[in-house]
């Protein structure tokens, strides 16, 4: 137990540690007067920019999860419930492009989206379109973060979900079902409300990664499509950095995610992330 | 019994929709297939002939290799590295008895749900801090930080399956400690270690996010294609080499699967 706990206290909670007294100014890498203060965290709390900038992201985040999370749950209802035989070899198919490259799918839509791409040189090849007049919003646009993220992310939300389905006692729909419930009011009373907790699950561990994404965004979407995950990855980058504003926003979000995380703990199993 | 939950039309038009998604999820990585093959510098409509020119340039680019041999070395690495902590962890997790374990378990979860542009970031500076130069090494342990935590998922709940008797019979007839990991408990965790082991590789195969913080002079497969991705010119190329690495992503993630079920089957009939 040493081991591994020793191995996360240095490579993972030390760091965190630096960055939080990198954006406090109790410490920086340059040579320099510095002391405790909270400048840093008044300046970004002042500053709507970076602000606005999350709330953007948060917005973005909680469209691409809701709806990957409606699309999935007749997925997985579809597998749980049906009684189809093939329901694993079904679910493998499903989830199967999750366990592909990322970057590589990320690839494919720019291929397909691009002014000179797959969607658009179809429409001029067909003369739907004329080829001075591409669709040009289908990529470098936040439409496109949040497609390339939703395709990303779908075929993994319907596990959660999956799991809780399964797990669900059949006995109950049928004595719903004696008792005269139709199959619609089954749902409602029975179903629906014992999946929740899968439901939950899934959209947590959609939500809170894709709201720190900033690869996704960085090849698909241009200035509109930029997210808070960008901001710090610039703010720490070549250009203009300023690691201390970096650390402060970086910072924020744990403590974001450190607050969902608790917040959505009752609802978290760890076997809901692995295919067992 | 099927019809309490759906009825037949309900049944069909939910195969439908199933059918539908699957296309959707597929298409893309069909379409890449297709371009891969197409006499064109861009891929576009119409399709201009079929060449096989793309996987050669591939062949012979050898910026393109090192990244490969750099990922598998660095994966191959990473997975050791985390399933040794990753058992370490789970037998500590479901076998002892100590103050602390909510708190240990918490952590040793916790690099699920760090966003990696953060935890990246944080290790940059880390390695700042102490002077530590970057390269693969760098990237070895942040792969084992955000990987750990799988392998324990896949182990924690093969070793609460195992009858926990059978090591104290073998510590009874006076097996050492490492005796009886090596000639019980491991033989019977061995499928979900392979899987650990895969899960592993994988995740840190494709991992960008982190790597592109820690990475030293020596290009990541992800980094080399990121950077590829950036220039126009390289697409037709890079679309070759993703239609390789999904195929063999694609056909090694079925086989373990379906390798891990005959295997678990076989150890749930003995």
């Amino acid at each position: 137990m040493g081991l591994p706990v020793a191995w996360l206290a240095v490579f993972f909670l030390a760091p965190i540690a630096i960055v939080a007294a990198y954006s406090f100014d109790v410490y920086t890498l340059f040579p320099g007067p510095h002391g405790f203060t909270l400048h840093a965290w008044r300046a970004v709390a002042h500053e709507s920019v970076y602000l606005r900038l999350f709330w953007k992201s948060v917005k973005m985040s909680l469209v691409v999860s809701v709806v990957i999370v409606l699309l999935a749950y007749p997925l997985a209802y579809y597998l749980a419930l049906s009684g189809t035989k093939r329901k694993y070899i079904l679910l493998l198919l499903l989830i199967a492009p999750f366990l592909t490259s990322y970057l590589l799918r990320v690839l494919a839509w720019k291929v397909i989206l691009g002014d000179q791409g797959v969607i658009n040189s179809f429409l001029f090849w067909t003369g739907l379109r004329s080829s001075e007049h591409p669709i040009s919003q289908l990529l470098y646009s936040r439409f496109a973060v949040m497609l390339v993220l939703a395709y990303i992310w779908l075929p993994f939300v319907a596990l959660p979900i999956f799991v809780s389905l399964e797990t669900l006692d059949r006995r109950l729909l049928e004595a719903a079902s004696d008792l005269g419930a139709s199959r619609l009011r089954a749902f409602w009373a029975v179903t629906l409300p014992l999946s929740i907790p899968g439901v939950i699950a899934a959209f947590f561990f959609v939500f809170v990664p894709t709201l720190g994404e900033f690869v996704t965004p960085s090849l698909v979407g241009g200035a509109s499509g930029y997210m808070y995950g960008n901001q710090i990855v610039d703010l720490f980058g070549a250009g203009f950095p300023d690691w201390e504003t970096g650390s402060v926003l970086a910072l924020f979000l744990i403590g974001v995610v450190v607050v969902l995380t608790v917040a959505f703990s009752r609802f978290l199993q760890p076997q809901q992330v692995t295919a067992e | 019994m099927n019809d309490v939950a759906l009825s037949k039309n309900g049944a069909r038009v939910l195969r439908g929709f199933f059918a539908l998604v699957v296309v959707f999820l597929y298409a893309p990585i069909v379409i890449l297939l297709i371009f891969s093959f197409n006499n064109s510098d861009i891929p576009a409509f119409p399709l201009s002939g079929f060449t096989l020119h793309w996987y050669h340039q591939f062949l012979v680019n050898a910026d393109l290799r090192a990244s490969l041999e750099t990922s598998a070395l660095i994966a191959v690495m990473t997975s050791i590295g985390a399933v040794v902590l990753g058992v370490l962890s789970s037998i500590a997790l479901v076998r002892r008895k100590f103050r602390g374990k909510a708190a240990a378990s918490a952590l040793l979860l916790s690099p699920l749900v760090i966003p990696y542009v953060v935890f990246g970031i944080s290790l940059l500076l880390l390695f700042h801090t102490i002077g530590v130069p970057r390269g693969m090494f760098t990237v070895v342990i942040g792969h084992i930080v955000i990987t750990l935590p799988y392998t324990i998922l896949v182990l924690v709940p093969r070793l609460e399956q195992i009858d926990e008797s059978l090591e104290e019979a073998a510590y009874d007839l006076g097996a050492s400690r490492f005796r009886t990991f090596r000639s019980i408990t491991l033989p019977l965790i061995l499928p979900a270690v392979l899987s650990a082991f895969l899960i592993a590789f994988t995740t840190s195969f494709d991992e960008y996010a982190v790597a592109s913080f820690v990475v030293g002079s020596r290009s990541t497969f992800p980094i080399y294609l990121y950077s590829a991705l950036r220039f126009p010119s390289q697409l037709p190329q890079v679309i070759a080499v993703a239609v390789v690495v999904l195929i063999v992503s694609l056909t090694v993630v079925v086989a373990a699967e379906l390798g891990r079920r005959i295997a678990e089957r076989r150890v749930g009939a003995a």
